[in-house]
């Protein structure tokens, strides 16, 4: 199912959560949306739901318009499996029955999963490793395995698209991880689209084929990971994303000249033209390549560190500004060093 | 309205919460959500607003336009000014008393390791279950010239008298005990939510346990007790059946007796006079709960801590001697003069001893068979209250999943006025729903008033609170992405009420509305006021008996009830059983 939304905006009150949204979601993509809390992400995803409308713009699913134009279909008639922040299971119901709910209520479920229930509940069950605790209810279960039912419950009925909101920050990091393999698994088997909401970038990255970034209720950039990642277009996606440092100074014909420094210029052909028309360049920490003093490029002294194992890292202070770096030597605290830019 | 969905307004979703939904139940019935609100809240205004101000504008009613006249007769009384200091040492003693008692109760419960405590505190509870008019009665005659204390103190020296119940300690003692499972209740909470490191934090810096009491819990703990005190305050500014039963006889007045009295009396301007009284009662009431709710929201901040209910206090050996004093206490303030009320009702005659020739069925005849009236009471009152809680079920339910699910300002407002009611002393709402129905439009008289229609609307104005809380409470342990994942499972709004929302909120429901019933089937001073030939209650015919000295019937009927509310707990136990044994859990 392809989705498009056009126009989409959202007030409530005085406030305007969301700004003209375009967005178009093809078959069986993942699409992840990314932005800290407030920005809007989960206001897109309860429209797309069908939990809020929309108070501009329309839209379509299949080519079909569920909201806009005076128009709101309703949750439970759009082919759409939702997974949610809290697991939102049903304390009455075992995990079977969470999962029969949507198959046998769901108006829209292929007649051929609703006459073999039973084999699509099996199904279902090993997809997501439940077999063996199909009968637990869900204060029996552990966060990972609620979460694990939520899922199982969202794509029992076969819907084409899977919202999920915020799925993995009610878990600690280290079935976060885990869960991150369950999704994608899930997404390479059942080949619906998913629209995934989160404030965490390294999930992002790590699982969307799409990754769309958002600030105050506007579209900030949209690309794949290795893009967004790569070459934000924005102050904020360049911070918010790739963690980059954003070094001032000044652009001669695609080369940077950073302030404070001298004899140093950084080729820049690949950075976007809105860094370029406010003297910027970002950097990322891994960019950087420190070196002992005396060495070409930027000094500066190291003013904190953090061993983490595989490389360090370090809190650089370049005159007036205060860089972060990640680099595999060792360096003391209070030592000079030179910062150099990696060549790509 | 079938696949697609018309727009609402979009003023309708106003503030932004985590449970918006573009669909009401009641946008469905109406179609627009603008007909339902203004409905709403013509019906708020006519049941909850419009009899407050009746009864405050008919207290400033002269001849000729608006006046102080009858308040300044008022200050002239010397009755009013009796009734005034005997209200304010009753209703301060008795607070006292409940404080007392129901802080240390609460203490022992939430701290220490006694044992048996769900059974302790069902015990503790069942001082407030019963009626207050039952408590006297059963105190009156446990203590009274017939009872068993006055047996005993007449074997102990001759010539040796119980103390009297109809006095002013009497009233004091009996609203004491009748109240303090109120102060229990809140206190208990209280002092399950103060964190028990706070304490480890001052025995750490070298305070005893006296002192880290002292100065530590009892602190931190003030403003629910405070909230806890003030709330027996208005339980005791609002109760009519103690002094009406103790007071009454010796001419101790209070003002909500007073207040009948003025009514019952008729006067030429009985209803003037009572009007000026009964606003000055309710506007004690509503001090006082306003100030109780900014203590309470001043604690809010605790509504997230988790009630810490393991002991904080081994007893150790003095564990028998607690527990064996604080039993005898409960069983000597309730089941004992229970028993003392239930051996009376079997006697031949007031005034024979009790013995097994003397003990007789007869007063159990005579008030269900021989007595039509007694019959019809008790038939009225299981009608009002069973009408009541269906009403109060269906409306308060609904309501309370607006209040939830789509809070607004306009039904916050609501929910103030729907308070109102139960907040106001029972007496003072009776005279305010005697003003609008006898009138409801100047020159119209609809007569509701006289007839059960009256306590069928008064009842369910009154009760309607208790109900919303309940459902309030209900509503809010379910999580609206639990409706949602319904919806979007493919639910409409039908079957994700049916599936869903009532098998998980069903029990809390419920037992609001058996809380209605059993408040209503045994209601006394609302129905005292606005009762009429036909339509008497079951707590106004023993009230009638009482008045008339008919003692042996009075705690027959009284006995009955005792049994009735039994089964009504059983019940409501029932209830929570069947919903723990389901999984339901917050």
């Amino acid at each position: 199912m392809s989705i498009e939304m056009k126009q989409i905006s959202k007030t409530f009150g005085s406030s305007q959560a969301l700004h003209f949204i375009d967005l178009t979601i093809e078959e069986g993509e993942f699409v992840a949306i990314l932005g800290p809390s407030g920005c809007g992400k989960t206001t897109l995803l309860r429209i797309l739901a069908g939990f809020e409308q929309p108070t501009t713009g329309h839209i379509s699913l299949n080519g079909k318009v569920v909201a806009g134009d005076g128009i709101l279909l309703p949750p439970e008639k759009r082919r759409i499996g939702m997974v949610f922040q809290s697991f939102a299971l049903w304390p009455h119901m075992n995990v079977t029955e969470h999962i029969r709910f949507p198959i046998r209520t769901h108006k829209e479920t292929p007649a051929k999963i609703k006459q073999n229930e039973q084999e699509r509940v099996s199904q279902v069950l090993e997809l997501t490793g439940l077999s063996k605790l199909a009968l637990r209810m869900p204060h029996e279960l552990s966060g990972g395995q609620k979460q694990r039912v939520a899922i199982a419950r969202a794509i029992a009925p076969e819907p084409s698209l899977l919202l999920m909101d915020e799925p993995l920050s009610s878990l600690d990091a280290m079935l976060r991880m885990d869960m991150r393999r369950e999704i994608q698994d899930v997404h390479r088997r059942t080949r619906s689209a998913i629209v995934y909401v989160t404030h965490d970038q390294g999930e992002a990255l790590a699982m969307a084929d799409r990754i769309v970034v958002m600030k105050d209720g506007r579209i900030e950039q949209a690309g794949t990971p290795q893009d967004i990642y790569l070459h934000p277009q924005t102050e904020f996606v360049a911070k918010f994303v790739s963690k980059a440092n954003l070094v001032e100074g000044r652009w001669v014909n695609n080369r940077f000249v950073p302030q404070e420094s001298d004899g140093v210029d950084w080729p820049g052909l690949q950075i976007a033209t809105h860094f370029k028309n406010h003297g910027l360049y970002p950097v990322r920490p891994d960019q950087f390549i420190l070196a002992k003093e005396g060495g070409a490029g930027l000094s500066g002294e190291v003013i904190n560190v953090q061993f983490q194992g595989k490389e360090f890292h370090y809190n650089i202070r370049c005159g007036s500004r205060n860089w972060e770096v990640i680099s595999p030597l060792s360096f003391g605290m209070n030592e000079k060093v030179a910062l150099s830019l990696a060549k790509d | 309205m079938s696949e697609v969905q018309s727009y609402t307004t979009p003023h309708s979703q106003l503030d932004q919460g985590k449970g918006r939904k573009p669909f009401s139940v009641l946008s469905r019935i109406f179609g627009k959500k603008g007909a339902a609100a203004w409905l709403g809240g013509a019906a708020v205004l006519l049941f909850f607003v419009l009899p407050i101000l009746k009864l405050i504008l008919l207290s400033f009613q002269g001849d000729e336009g608006l006046t102080l006249a009858h308040y300044n007769e008022l200050l002239q009384q010397k009755r009013f000014w009796s009734t005034l200091r005997s209200t304010a040492i009753i209703v301060a003693g008795s607070t006292v008393l409940s404080l007392v008692l129901g802080i240390a109760t609460a203490w022992l419960i939430a701290y220490t390791d006694v044992p048996r405590k769900r059974m302790l505190h069902m015990a503790i509870l069942l001082c407030f279950i019963l009626p207050s008019y039952i408590l006297t009665l059963s105190w009156s005659s446990f203590m009274g010239t017939q009872g068993i204390v006055a047996k005993l103190l007449e074997g102990l020296s001759p010539g040796l008298m119980p103390w009297s119940m109809y006095s002013m300690g009497g009233i004091v003692f009996v609203m004491g005990i009748h109240h303090f499972p109120l102060v229990y209740l809140l206190t208990l909470d209280v002092f399950r939510k103060i964190p028990r490191d706070l304490e480890w934090a001052a025995r750490a810096g070298g305070a005893g346990r006296i002192e880290t009491f002292r100065r530590i819990t009892l602190p931190v703990a003030l403003p629910g007790l405070t909230a806890g005190g003030l709330l027996v305050f208005l339980a005791s500014l609002d109760n009519f059946g103690i002094p009406a039963f103790l007071g009454t006889p010796v001419n101790i007045s209070v003002l909500s007796t007073l207040i009948y009295e003025e009514i019952i009396g008729f006067g030429p301007s009985a209803f003037a006079r009572g009007a000026s009284l009964s606003v000055l009662l309710g506007l004690a009431a509503i001090m006082g709960s306003l100030l109780q709710w900014l203590l309470l929201r001043k604690s809010h901040a605790s509504d997230t801590i988790q009630p810490d209910v393991s002991p904080r206090y081994v007893l150790g050996k003095a564990g028998k001697w607690v527990s064996a004093l604080l039993w005898s206490f409960l069983l000597l303030v309730t089941v004992v003069p229970l028993s003392s009320m239930l051996s009376m009702s079997l006697k031949k005659a007031y005034g024979l001893g009790l013995t097994v020739s003397n003990l007789t069925l007869h007063n159990y005849r005579y008030i269900l068979f021989e007595n039509p009236r007694v019959w019809q009471a008790i038939q009225n009152s299981l009608v009002l209250s069973g009408v009541t809680m269906l009403v109060c079920l269906l409306i308060g339910s609904c309501f309370a999943y607006m209040r939830v699910r789509k809070p607004s300002r306009l039904n916050r407002l609501a929910e103030l006025a729907a308070s109102v009611p139960y907040t106001l002393p029972g007496i003072v709402f009776a005279l305010s729903m005697i003003l609008v129905w006898m009138e409801p439009v100047p020159g119209w008289n609809p007569g509701i008033y006289g007839t059960m229609a009256i306590l069928f609307i008064a009842y369910i104005c009154r009760f309607m609170i208790l109900q919303v809380r309940s459902g309030v409470t209900a509503f809010m342990q379910v999580d609206s992405s639990m409706e949602e994942a319904a919806r979007i499972s493919g639910a409409g709004l039908w079957r994700s009420w049916t599936a869903v929302l009532l098998p998980l909120t069903l029990p809390g429901i419920l037992t609001g509305g058996l809380l209605v019933f059993l408040t209503a089937l045994t209601e006394l001073t609302v129905s005292a006021l606005l009762y009429s030939s036909g339509s008497q209650t079951i707590g106004v015919t023993i009230f009638s008996f009482e008045q008339a000295g008919e003692t042996l019937y009075s705690t027959a009927l009284s006995s009955l009830i005792v049994v009735l509310i039994a089964a009504g707990g059983a019940l409501v136990l029932l209830v929570q059983k069947w919903a723990a044994r389901k999984g339901v859990r917050s």
